[in-house]
């Protein structure tokens, strides 16, 4: 068998695909054919080269959203996002320590404002009674007036 | 499967990452939040690499790519399982990647991936990923489409052979040949005496 022969069965010999009688035979020529294990090297390199480019690729950020956003996701799934549970012991300490946070704040920023001190007061003029008056005259209500005609 | 489905927290504990293919497909069927989401995110990297790698246009990789996850999403109630789930989403990305009349061919010029640099530099790996795109650009697609399932992909024949609905036997020379051409190619482009290693 040539070495054109045995070429045809290095890329299934490389994937553990050939069968065994063949591969024993591909193995005792390949121990004495340095083409033919160049040759299967050189393939083994195919799948590292195309790796070296999938590595390198930079997929968009918003890939998934813009996937579940055509797939209709939020429609078939009723789904919105969850506050994740070990957020939420979180988010409540942070709105205790704001509130807190606020009141100390209030507490040394309000305006100054001294305590009252005593003054005595001037004394209050006495007010003597006033003098009785005359009496203010009242107009006749209508059943005086009848009796009067 | 269903009642790993429903064992499992689909919330945010932490098991959705442990579920296998089955159980979020199974998860997906019954519209279990989250099980979509895990699902693109193991498989988000491949679909778009294996449709970059076929069009050679990664904007026309991402379009295809979502519109192959929407075509599962949509299908997955009616999915089977008598393939690997991701058996049937490469055949989806590859049957819509070699359906693709409106590809674009790769900007990169020849000239300057046959820039000199030296071995093992930065450049030179950059150069050897763009030598390899034009290597694929310049394959035929149906021996492009095998060669990156099995290389790239790492699928096993069987699983080509499910994917691209071929018989195995077929698999087997197409891919050897496939192989062979990306040789050949490969040492036309970069120069002789420099070949795949």
């Amino acid at each position: 068998m040539t070495c054109r022969l045995y070429e045809e069965q290095l890329s299934s010999y490389m994937d553990g695909e050939l069968a065994g009688a063949r591969a024993a035979r591909l193995e005792a020529h390949l121990q004495t054919c340095p083409h033919c294990q160049a040759e299967l090297d050189a393939i083994g390199g195919i799948a590292m080269r195309l790796r070296a480019v999938s590595d390198a690729l930079q997929v968009s950020h918003d890939f998934d959203r813009r996937v579940l956003r055509a797939f209709g996701y939020y429609q078939v799934t009723g789904w919105t996002r969850p506050t994740k549970s070990y957020l939420r012991p979180l988010v409540c300490i942070a709105l205790s320590l704001l509130a807190l946070l606020a009141g100390v704040w209030h507490y040394f920023t309000r305006p100054f404002e001294p305590p009252p001190v005593w003054q005595p007061q001037p004394a209050v003029p006495v007010i003597a009674p006033a003098a009785p008056s005359a009496p203010i005259p009242v107009a006749p209500d209508r059943e005086s007036r009848r009796s009067q005609r | 499967m269903e009642d790993a489905v429903r064992t499992a927290g689909w919330s945010t504990d932490g098991r959705l990452a442990m579920a296998d293919d089955a159980t979020l497909v199974a998860a997906c069927a019954q519209r279990k939040p989250g099980a979509f989401q895990e699902l693109l995110s193991r498989y988000r990297r491949p679909a778009i690499t294996l449709a970059y790698q076929m069009l050679g246009d990664l904007e026309d990789a991402e379009d295809v790519a979502q519109e192959a996850f929407v075509r599962v999403f949509q299908a997955i109630p009616r999915f089977r399982g008598q393939a690997a789930f991701s058996t049937w989403l490469y055949r989806i990305v590859t049957n819509l990647c070699l359906g693709n009349r409106r590809r674009r061919k790769a900007t990169v010029e020849l000239e300057a991936v046959r820039e000199p640099s030296a071995p093992d530099s930065p450049s030179q790996q950059v150069t050897e990923v763009l030598l390899t795109r034009q290597v694929l650009d310049a394959m035929p697609p149906e021996l492009r489409a095998i060669l990156l399932l099995r290389d790239q992909e790492g699928l096993s024949y069987t699983e080509i052979a499910e994917a691209l609905r071929l018989p195995l036997g077929t698999v087997r020379s197409r891919l050897s040949k496939a192989r062979t051409a990306f040789r050949r190619i490969w040492h036309e482009l970069s120069g002789a005496g420099d070949e795949v290693s």
